[in-house]
């Protein structure tokens, strides 16, 4: 009989929930069509399967022999058998033997997979490895003839073989049920429920269970099919209830044996029985969340930008030039407006704000590398007189490694784990420089060493899971020099990497800009790298330009209010001492895209709003070349004010922030 | 790697005990008697013990298991209680039949299944949504009226293909192979959508990993995005459901050897459990756990070649 596995434990099933205290009849996976004729059709077949005696129009061994074999009529419903017994009658007189077996089995499986999986996951390692060995056994075990040797054995007694069922099924049970066990373990509130003292028992059934209620449901319901189908195909095999009692295995049986003179036989029994196990698998589909991301993002079709008009001829001393780049979620809100900087040769730029201030979605665009569903819809990327905003994605792939490269913020999974470094370093150097195979292995260890990586040649036979963090790293921006671009992206190249290890990558950025003259473009919420490596900085927020210009002046006398608060308590770092390296918290945090105030975006947490904050305001120049966006700027930075720092080391919940927003705000002449 | 095929190869070794053990024990715990079963319902309990000794059954348990394992060793599974055929023989012969139904369709369904997830991924949109739901109702179809349903379309409705009745390879492959192709299709219908299921949600999963932007960035040509990396990882799962499903489908043969009246193992485990044959029902679950064991082993050796990080462990 088709055994079908149960869904590895890999997919959306195996997630856990924290128990919801809210309970509703229908949980929001079931309401909708799919999901709702499978409950419907269930409680149907179930309900009109037990009460079958009640209501069915003619005893099962009642044959109208002038009516056999007939297709369906006003006297027999769905037709009758070979022997005129009628069909509608036979076939849910006949259910409520698999439901309830099928229930037998579920109940067994679960009854000793959640207990086993629980005890393993809260009495260690040791337990854990002892219980796992014997169910991968029980595993290994082929299931279908062991079945067959039981009735063998005991001859055909339903429910007993459906319990032995269940015991070979438990094995996988255990497995899926285990790895959520653990998961839940390792959540807070469990931790804190047993110093609380609640018991062992406790612990379980009011914590682990809850959590695990989806995945429960999910695998049953999937497991109820499974052994409805197991059941069918034992009836088929003659191992089930004897003539004269049906079954839908023996009509399907039957049917098979009349697919000549009566096709029609086979039609009302397997019908019913296909939609049964079709509905126990739509509801687990549902109870899992899968249909959700079944409606997947069909290709990007890309609106066509709306054209800020805007001819000025291209800075010819600039390699990259934003100008006026608006990034949007398609029929959405901005996520970027209406950006612009310039990035010369030989120079590193930095973009920093806080996270959600747009300054990846910003790097992002400039490769035509935006997830789904998120586009560039105005402004130009200006790059050696082309608009890269405009390309098609066959043009943008041309310039991608090539001119413009990037590298991202986790190297431990930016490199493909089945490849080796050779081959993922191979494959591009083959494409950009058209060289052999020989010849592109040869440059891969030079571009290695170019990173500092002694020992290129291990290195190369390595795959990504072999190398540590910075390693990673440096692979990665091996492979971004690959096509020796004139431009690198790094997206907070040095975030997930350990202090040391940041430095060293750092000044590989730095030697790499001093050598190659490759302009880079930094992606960081950390002030350490921009003062680090950055000429110029670009501050954002809320999807703006706050504050740009070269990187001393902005950080030495910061004129925004925003880039005071990042500064935080050190507004004026003294040159040689260390920049902080992380951004001050500041109260309250970044609005999300769609509910950006008019105004200043920043007027919700500044400390020096006024109404004139609220209308909107040009940016102005600053820092020589750079600007600044802040109406009050006169008032607050040339007055010579600073960002009062909240309490060093204390977060203040975001309410406190609202409030604080809410007070009266000093003039720039008040002195603080 | 030489550390994880050894438990492996250990880990198989034991399950092929365990499954003898409790064949074994499931046979002589009860309360079976082959004599009883031998001499049918007419026997006096004086001639059915006489039998039962005649076969050693009245020997204690440990003396027959040890006696059993030994035979084993040396290949020998027994003769029938009913007709004295040598097992080990019958079953060797009925092997490739099952054998090749489990292969083909496993193969078939890889192949297909493969296409389809692969393809549904890779498109999205309606199609996308068209695969995933309608092999969410293949797989849900029990094999035994898929069976019928085809040779309801397939031979009677086109003509093409005879419904049943299996020819030996040896007499004519042409023929042999017409007589598994219903069979085949039958269970590649199940088979393939599982795999389509699998095959679609790892290349979702894979083409949103991480490193797929990274190969992006460099600029790498959709197609080798796709078909090279994207497909490389969902390999992985997709071995794993493959070797699941031949072990499932040499299972599911009892079913389709039923349907289609094919002399392979499924046919005889059938015969045996109807006729309690027990050593027969031993000797079938000892080659079907072997089967299943070399299975795993092989699937092991598969996914450590494919997957870098078991293969360098
Ligand atoms: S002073 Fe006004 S304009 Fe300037 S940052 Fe604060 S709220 Fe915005």
């Amino acid at each position: 009989m088709s055994v079908l596995p149960l869904d590895a434990a890999d997919d959306a099933s195996t997630q856990v929930a924290p128990p919801s205290s809210r309970r509703r009849l229908l949980p929001a996976a079931l309401r909708r069509p799919g999901p709702l004729l499978a409950v419907g059709w269930l409680l149907l077949v179930v309900l009109l399967s037990f009460t079958a005696p009640l209501w069915r129009p003619y005893e099962v061994n009642d044959q109208d022999l002038a009516n056999r074999l007939s297709l369906p009529s006003g006297a027999h419903w769905l037709g009758t058998d070979p022997l005129g017994r009628d069909l509608l009658s036979r076939i849910f007189t006949a259910g409520a033997e698999p439901l309830l077996a099928a229930a037998v089995t579920v109940a067994v499986a679960f009854g000793i997979g959640i207990p086993l999986a629980l005890i393993a996951a809260e009495r260690g390692r040791r337990v854990e490895q002892v219980i796992s060995r014997c169910t991968e056994m029980l595993m290994a075990l082929p299931s279908t003839i062991i079945l067959l040797a039981v009735i063998g054995v005991i001859g055909v007694r339903t429910y007993v073989v459906m319990a032995v069922l269940g015991v070979l099924i438990s094995a996988a049970v255990y497995r899926i049920m285990l790895g959520v066990a653990q998961s839940v373990r390792q959540r807070l509130y469990v931790d804190a429920a047993r110093v609380n003292g609640l018991g062992s028992l406790r612990v379980n059934t009011v914590h682990v269970l809850p959590a695990m209620a989806t995945v429960i449901a999910v695998q049953a319901a999937q497991l109820f099919g499974i052994a409805i189908l197991i059941n069918a195909g034992l009836a088929f095999l003659g191992f089930g209830p004897a003539e004269p009692v049906p079954s839908w295995g023996i009509m399907i049986q039957d049917a098979s044996g009349h697919v000549y003179d009566a096709p029609w036989l086979m039609v009302p029994t397997g019908v019913v029985l296909a939609l049964t196990v079709v509905a126990a698998n739509v509801l687990a589909d549902a109870l899992a969340g899968k249909v959700a991301h079944v409606t997947a993002p069909a290709r990007s079709r890309r609106p066509a930008p709306v054209r800020v008009a805007d001819a000025a001829p291209a800075d010819p001393a600039a390699v990259l030039e934003v100008r006026h780049l608006t990034v949007s979620v398609d029929d959405g809100p901005q996520l970027v407006s209406d950006v612009s900087f310039t990035v010369a040769p030989g120079r590193v730029l930095g973009l920093v704000g806080e996270s959600g201030c747009g300054k990846t979605m910003t790097a992002r665009s400039l490769l035509g590398l935006l997830p789904d569903g998120v586009s560039v819809s105005g402004g130009q990327v200006l790059w050696q007189g082309r608009d890269l905003a405009g390309l098609t994605e066959k043009q943008a792939n041309g310039v991608r490694g090539r001119e413009i490269a990037m590298i991202s913020q986790e190297p431990m999974v930016a490199l493909d784990p089945m490849f080796s470094i050779a081959y993922q370093l191979i494959g591009p150097i083959r494409r950009f420089r058209g060289v052999g195979r020989f010849e592109a292995r040869q440059i891969a260890a030079q571009l290695l060493r170019q990173v500092g990586i002694v020992d290129a040649d291990r290195v190369l036979k390595s795959h990504p899971h072999q190398l540590s963090g910075g390693m990673a790293q440096r692979v990665c921006i091996a492979l971004a020099l690959t096509g020796e671009p004139q431009l690198l992206i790094a997206d907070e190249p040095t975030t997930a990497l350990d202090v040391t290890v940041q430095a060293e990558i750092l000044s590989l950025l730095r030697a790499l800009v001093r050598d190659t003259g490759l302009s880079v473009v930094v992606v960081s919420h950390d002030l350490g790298v921009v003062a680090d490596i950055c000429d110029d900085v670009v501050v954002m927020y809320a999807g703006q330009v706050v504050e740009s210009g070269r990187t001393a002046p902005v950080l030495d006398d910061a004129a925004h209010p925003y880039t005071m608060a990042l500064l935080g308590a050190n507004p004026h770092v003294p040159d040689g001492a260390p920049m902080p390296t992380r951004l001050a918290s500041i109260a309250g945090t970044v609005p999300a895209p769609g509910s950006w105030p008019t105004g200043c975006r920043f007027a919700g947490r500044c400390q020096f709003t006024q109404a004139e904050c609220t209308v909107p305001f040009p940016a102005l120049p600053a820092h020589g070349d750079g600007t600044v966006l802040c109406t009050r700027v006169h008032e607050v930075h040339d007055a010579g004010v600073s960002w009062h720092a909240e309490r060093a080391g204390a977060e203040l919940p975001p309410a406190a922030g609202a409030r604080h927003a809410a007070e009266p705000t000093p003039t720039a002449g008040a002195s603080r | 790697m030489l550390g994880y095929l050894t438990r492996r190869l250990a880990l198989a070794v034991v399950t092929v005990l365990v499954a003898v053990l409790i064949s074994f024990l499931l046979v002589h715990a009860t309360d079976g008697s082959p004599g009883a079963i031998v001499l049918g319902p007419g026997a006096t309990p004086a001639e059915i013990a006489a039998k039962n000794a005649e076969l050693g059954w009245d020997r204690p348990l440990v003396t027959q298991f040890l006696d059993y394992l030994g035979h084993l060793l040396r290949g020998d599974l027994g003769t029938s209680i009913i007709d004295s055929r040598d097992i080990g023989a019958d079953l060797a012969a009925r092997l490739p039949v099952t054998g090749f139904i489990a292969l083909f369709a496993t193969v078939l369904s890889g192949l297909v299944g493969v296409f389809l997830g692969v393809t549904a991924a890779v498109r999205g949109g309606r199609f996308g949504t068209f695969i995933t739901s309608s092999s969410g109702v293949a797989l849900s179809l029990p094999v035994f009226w898929v069976g019928i349903l085809i040779v309801y379309v397939l031979s009677i409705q086109l003509g093409w293909l005879p419904a049943t009745g299996y020819v030996d390879f040896a007499d004519s492959p042409i023929d042999w192979a017409k007589g598994l192709l219903l069979p085949v299709l039958a269970l590649t219908v199940g088979g393939a959508a599982i795999v389509a299921r699998t095959a679609n949600a790892g290349m979702r999963d894979a083409l949103q990993a991480e490193h797929i932007r990274t190969l992006r960035a460099v600029g790498t040509p959709a197609w080798r995005i796709r078909y090279v990396h994207a497909l490389r990882s969902t390999s992985v799962p997709v071995i794993s459901v493959l070797g699941i499903q031949f072990i499932a489908l040499f299972g599911g043969s009892v079913i389709i050897e039923n349907l289609f009246a094919l002399p392979g193992l499924g046919q005889a485990s059938q015969a045996a459990v109807s006729s309690h044959d027990f050593p027969a029902l031993i000797g079938v679950v000892i080659v079907a756990t072997v089967v299943v064991v070399l299975t795993n082993l092989l699937l092991d050796l598969v996914v450590a070649a494919l997957d870098p990080k078991v293969r360098t462990a």
